[in-house]
C-alpha cells in the first residue's frame, strides 16, 4: 500500500512536471499576445514524430542529438506558423476568434498529415535512460527522474530567459503593456512570433519526453490540449506561477484518481475540479482580472 | 528638425487629422493647444510612428519618415511620452528605465543616461526597486518622462504631462521641461493646463477639429480674440 501510494505520487510528480512545461508555454502565448492556439496539442504530437523520424536516421543514436536537432526545428516551425497564419489576422476585427479558427484548422491538417505519413498505429520512442533505483519493492526508473529534471530545467531556463535577457524583458513588457512596449521601440510583431516559437518548443519537448512513456498517435495531442487548457484556466490565464501550481495539482489528481477509480475517471474529475474552482474564483488560482 | 506637410491620419474609418502642417526647429519648445478630442495626441503619435494610417509628409532632419514604425524611429532619436504614461506595472522603476533604453542606439548610453535621469529625478534613484504599479500619480508621471529620456532622444513629443497630476506639481513639471530643453533636446508638448509651459514656448499651435487653426508666437496669441475665448486666463 505504501509502495503503491509512493508510485502514484511519483507518477503524479513526473507527469505534473511535463504538464507544467507545456502549460507554461500555452499561458505564455495567451499572456503575451492574447491569442489562443488550438493547434497546441498537435505541436505536442509533432515533437514526438520529429523525434521518431530523427531516431530513424542512421547517425542518430542518442537523445542528446535528438534534442539538439528538434529544438531548432520546432523553433523555426513555430515562428513560421505565427508569421504566416496568425500575424496577418491580428490587424482584423475579432482577430482572437479568427486565430482560434485558423489554429483549429491547422490542428486538423497536422493530425491528418500525421495519419497519412505515419499511419494510425502508435509509435514509440526508446527510453532515454536505462535502469533505475531499487529499494526492496520500491523502484524509480532513471528515465522518470530524467524527465522530471529536464522539464523543471526547461521551466527554470525559461524563467531565467524572461528575467535576465533583453529579449525576455521585452516579452514581459509586451505582456504587461503592448502600447508601452511600442512606445519604447520594442518590435511587437517579432515578440509575438518569438513567444509563439518558444511555446512550440516547450510543448514539442513535452511530446518527446512523454512519448517515451505513452506512445505517439496522430490524435494524441487533443488530450494534451485539453489538459494544458484546464491547467491554464485553473492556474489563471497568463499567470506562469499559477500554471505551475495547477500543473502539479492536475498531475497528482490524475495519478490518484487513475489509481483509485480507474483512468476513465480522470478527465471527469479534472473538469469537476476546474468547474468548482472557476465557480468560486473565475480568474483561476493566481489569475488577475482583465 | 521636425516638419509636417499636409499630414492626414485615420483611426479605422475615422479621419482625425486633416492636412496638418507644422514645423519644430532644433532646440525649440513648441506647444500645441486645442480642445480635447480634436487630435492633438494623434499629431504626436503620427510623428512617433504610433498611428497606422498616416499619409502626407513627415520629415526628421530632412529625412522622410512617414510610415516608419516606432521601433525604427526610437532608434533615430524620436520618442513619445504618453499622456496616460503607459508604464510596465509589474516591473521595477529600474526595469522600466532600462526598457526605455531598448533601442540599439540607446543601449551604449544606458549608464550615462541613467545617471542623468537620476540627477533630474532624485526620487527615482531612491525607489529603483519599487514596482511601477505602486507609485503615486506624480511619481509615475516622472517615471514616464524619465523612461522617455532613457531612449537618448533628440526629439521628444510629450503628451499632456499635467494629466492626473496634483496642481502643486505643475510648477515642477514646467521646470523639468525647461531643464530637458536645456540639455539640447527639441520638444513638442501638448499641454494647456500649465501656463508656465505655454510661457516656455517658442511657437504655439492650436489644433481644432483636426486642423491647425493658429500658428504664432505667445504675443500673437495674446492678441487673438478667438484664442482668448477658448483659453481663458492666457
Amino acid at each position: 500500500m505504501v509502495i503503491e501510494i509512493t508510485d502514484v505520487i511519483i507518477s503524479g510528480l513526473i507527469n505534473g512536471s511535463v504538464y507544467a512545461l507545456m502549460a507554461v508555454g500555452l499561458t505564455l502565448i495567451y499572456g503575451v499576445s492574447k491569442a489562443f492556439n488550438f493547434a497546441y496539442g498537435s505541436f505536442y504530437s509533432l515533437g514526438g514524430y520529429i523525434a521518431f523520424l530523427l531516431f530513424g536516421l542512421s547517425f542518430i543514436n542518442n537523445y542528446f542529438l535528438v534534442f539538439v536537432l528538434a529544438v531548432p526545428i520546432l523553433l523555426v516551425f513555430g515562428f513560421f506558423v505565427e508569421k504566416t497564419l496568425v500575424a496577418p489576422l491580428r490587424k482584423r476585427d475579432d482577430w482572437e476568434i479568427k486565430v482560434m479558427m485558423i489554429t483549429l484548422g491547422l490542428a486538423l491538417f497536422l493530425d491528418n498529415s500525421f495519419q497519412v505519413i505515419f499511419g494510425s498505429r502508435m509509435k514509440s520512442l526508446p527510453p532515454f535512460l536505462e535502469g533505475g533505483f531499487e529499494a526492496g519493492d520500491f523502484y524509480l526508473s532513471h528515465q522518470d527522474v530524467g524527465i522530471f529534471f529536464l522539464s523543471i530545467g526547461g521551466i527554470l531556463l525559461f524563467r531565467w530567459f524572461l528575467n535576465n535577457t533583453r529579449t525576455g524583458m521585452s516579452v514581459r513588457a509586451v505582456a504587461q503593456n503592448p502600447a508601452g512596449a511600442q512606445i519604447v521601440g520594442i518590435p511587437k510583431e517579432f515578440v509575438f512570433a518569438a513567444t509563439f516559437a518558444i511555446s512550440t518548443v516547450m510543448v514539442g519537448m513535452g511530446g518527446i519526453l512523454l512519448a517515451q512513456k505513452y506512445f505517439i498517435t496522430p490524435m494524441g495531442g487533443w488530450d494534451i490540449l485539453v489538459k494544458a487548457w484546464v491547467i491554464t484556466a485553473f492556474g489563471g490565464m497568463g499567470s506562469i506561477r499559477g500554471g505551475l501550481y495547477a500543473a502539479f495539482i492536475v498531475g497528482m489528481l490524475e495519478a490518484f484518481v487513475g489509481w483509485y477509480f480507474g483512468m476513465t475517471w480522470t478527465l471527469i474529475v479534472l473538469f469537476a475540479v476546474l468547474l468548482t474552482t472557476l465557480a468560486v474564483r473565475p480568474q483561476g488560482l493566481l489569475g488577475k482580472w482583465g | 528638425m521636425i516638419e509636417l506637410v499636409d499630414v492626414n491620419a485615420c483611426y479605422q474609418d475615422f479621419h482625425v487629422l486633416k492636412n496638418v502642417s507644422l514645423a519644430v526647429k532644433k532646440g525649440q519648445i513648441v506647444v500645441m493647444l486645442g480642445p480635447n478630442g480634436h487630435g492633438k495626441s494623434t499629431v504626436l503619435k503620427s510623428i512617433c510612428g504610433l498611428v497606422e494610417k498616416v499619409s502626407g509628409l513627415i520629415r526628421f532632419e530632412g529625412e522622410t519618415i512617414t510610415g516608419l514604425g516606432s521601433e525604427k524611429l526610437v532608434g533615430m532619436g524620436i520618442t513619445y511620452i504618453a499622456e496616460n504614461r503607459e508604464l510596465f506595472p509589474q516591473m521595477s522603476v529600474l526595469e522600466n528605465l532600462k526598457l526605455g533604453a531598448y533601442s540599439r542606439s540607446a543601449r551604449a548610453f544606458e549608464k550615462e543616461n541613467l545617471e542623468k535621469v537620476f540627477d533630474l529625478f532624485p526620487r527615482l534613484r531612491d525607489r529603483q526597486s519599487q514596482l511601477a504599479a505602486t507609485m503615486s500619480g506624480g511619481e509615475a508621471r516622472m517615471l514616464a518622462i524619465a523612461r522617455g529620456l532613457m531612449s537618448n532622444a533628440r526629439f521628444l513629443a510629450i503628451d499632456e504631462p499635467s494629466l492626473g497630476l496634483q496642481p502643486n506639481l505643475r510648477d515642477e513639471v514646467a521646470k523639468i521641461i525647461k531643464q530637458i530643453n536645456g540639455q539640447g533636446i527639441t520638444l513638442l508638448v501638448v499641454e494647456q493646463n500649465i501656463p508656465q509651459i505655454t510661457e516656455l514656448a517658442d511657437t504655439l499651435y492650436v489644433l481644432e477639429e483636426g486642423s491647425i487653426s493658429f500658428e504664432g508666437s505667445k504675443e500673437d496669441a495674446r492678441g487673438n480674440d478667438h484664442l482668448k475665448e477658448i483659453f481663458l486666463g492666457m
